[in-house]
């Protein structure tokens, strides 16, 4: 399972393994040759990006997961102005050229697929919720846990980070 | 905070609050102004015409690998408007550590006030509070004349006696230390909490 740690002041640490990055990573390749969509994203709702396929390149993801998030938690402001009392699930963005569609993935995390106008929504819908549930199936899966390098930020990692970030803000 | 072993990759979230026009953005500016093109990513600002922050800026930087590890920042501005208040609460999502931008001049006393009990309640929500959470505070605008004293706005809003530091951001003055003490003030709470 995806390690959530809460900390003693109530900050959420997410650490992700690397067989489990490998899975979600492989579900997300399988979704764009299915789609053949020209990105898809997955990230978790704080808009961190987590992974990524399809041609990105040219196209800042960083970015998008941070707006792709607030996306999210713009219109679940709405549903409760409007009074739908859960979230909406998935957003659907309509374009001359492209599309984005996105969904959430549980709770915590979220995928964004961006296609040409050519493929039909229908497809996506339907590839998109196998991912889904293949991507729920890799987050609850306690078999690939292994403890990562729980000690990483020590304080031998301070003050070089310390180092670093004067060098860097010179 | 995002760990993902695979890529080496530590996320952090870092978010700027504070009132309207403290200059929030303008810090994020300033940085963005100032870094090596290769370790920052697009300054991305969604404002009104007429220039206010109306959801959040927001800005990736790096530092390069520190123990084959790649830390990376993401910071986000709220917007400051009263009635934006739903936004600044969603933007707080995973948040590891806050920059409070206060505004010295004295008129603005009673909005920094008002924010920062806007920003304590807003973290109640996620079993946050201030008095354990880790943030700095930035007392901006020092350049203005009859800007009110730092031992007085000490009184009036570090309460927790977090670190703080003056700063005139539209010259960068104080930009780059307040950022550093935020990313201490993170890895030191993570460090007493494993």
């Amino acid at each position: 399972m995806v390690q959530t740690r809460k900390l003693k002041d109530g900050s959420r640490q997410i650490i992700l393994n690397g067989k489990q990055y490998d899975v979600i990573t492989k579900v997300l390749s399988e979704l764009a040759t299915k789609t053949k969509a020209s990105a898809i994203l997955f990230a978790d709702m704080s808009g961190q990006l987590i992974s990524q396929r399809g041609n990105t390149d040219n196209m800042n993801t960083t970015v998008l997961s941070a707006l792709a998030a607030s996306d999210f938690a713009a219109t679940s402001e709405m549903a409760k102005l409007v009074g739908e009392e859960a979230k909406f699930k998935l957003l659907f963005h309509e374009g001359e050229k492209r599309n984005v569609y996105l969904s959430n993935v549980g709770d915590n995390f979220f995928l964004v697929v961006v296609f040409d106008v050519s493929v039909t929504l229908g497809l996506i819908r339907i590839y998109t919720k196998k991912a889904i549930e293949d991507l729920i199936t890799v987050l609850e899966d306690t078999s690939s846990d292994e403890g990562g390098d729980d000690n990483v930020i020590d304080s031998d990692f301070s003050t070089l980070l310390g180092d670093a970030l004067d060098d860097t803000f010179k | 905070m995002f760990i993902n072993w695979a890529l080496q990759e530590i996320n952090l979230k870092i978010v700027y609050y504070g009132p309207g026009m403290s200059g929030k953005t303008t810090n994020l500016e300033y940085i963005h102004s100032k870094l090596d093109p290769s370790l920052k990513g697009d300054l991305v600002s969604l404002k009104t015409k007429e220039d206010r922050t109306i959801f959040f800026d927001f800005m990736q930087i790096e530092v390069g690998r520190i123990k084959g590890k790649k830390p990376k920042f993401n910071l986000y501005t709220v917007p400051g408007q009263v009635y934006y208040a739903s936004s600044r609460k969603v933007i707080l999502n995973g948040v590891d550590g806050i920059v409070f931008v206060a505004d010295s001049q004295p008129h603005r006393m009673e909005a920094n006030i008002e924010t920062l009990l806007d920003l304590e309640n807003n973290l109640k929500q996620d079993n946050h509070t201030l008095e354990s959470f880790p943030w700095v505070i930035q007392y901006n605008k020092r350049d203005l004349p009859g800007a009110e004293s730092v031992e007085a706005l000490q009184k009036r809003l570090n309460f927790f006696n977090v670190p703080s530091f003056e700063g005139i951001a539209v010259k960068g003055d104080g930009v780059f230390n307040t950022l550093k003490a935020v990313i201490n003030s993170v890895v030191q709470n993570v460090q007493n909490q494993l």
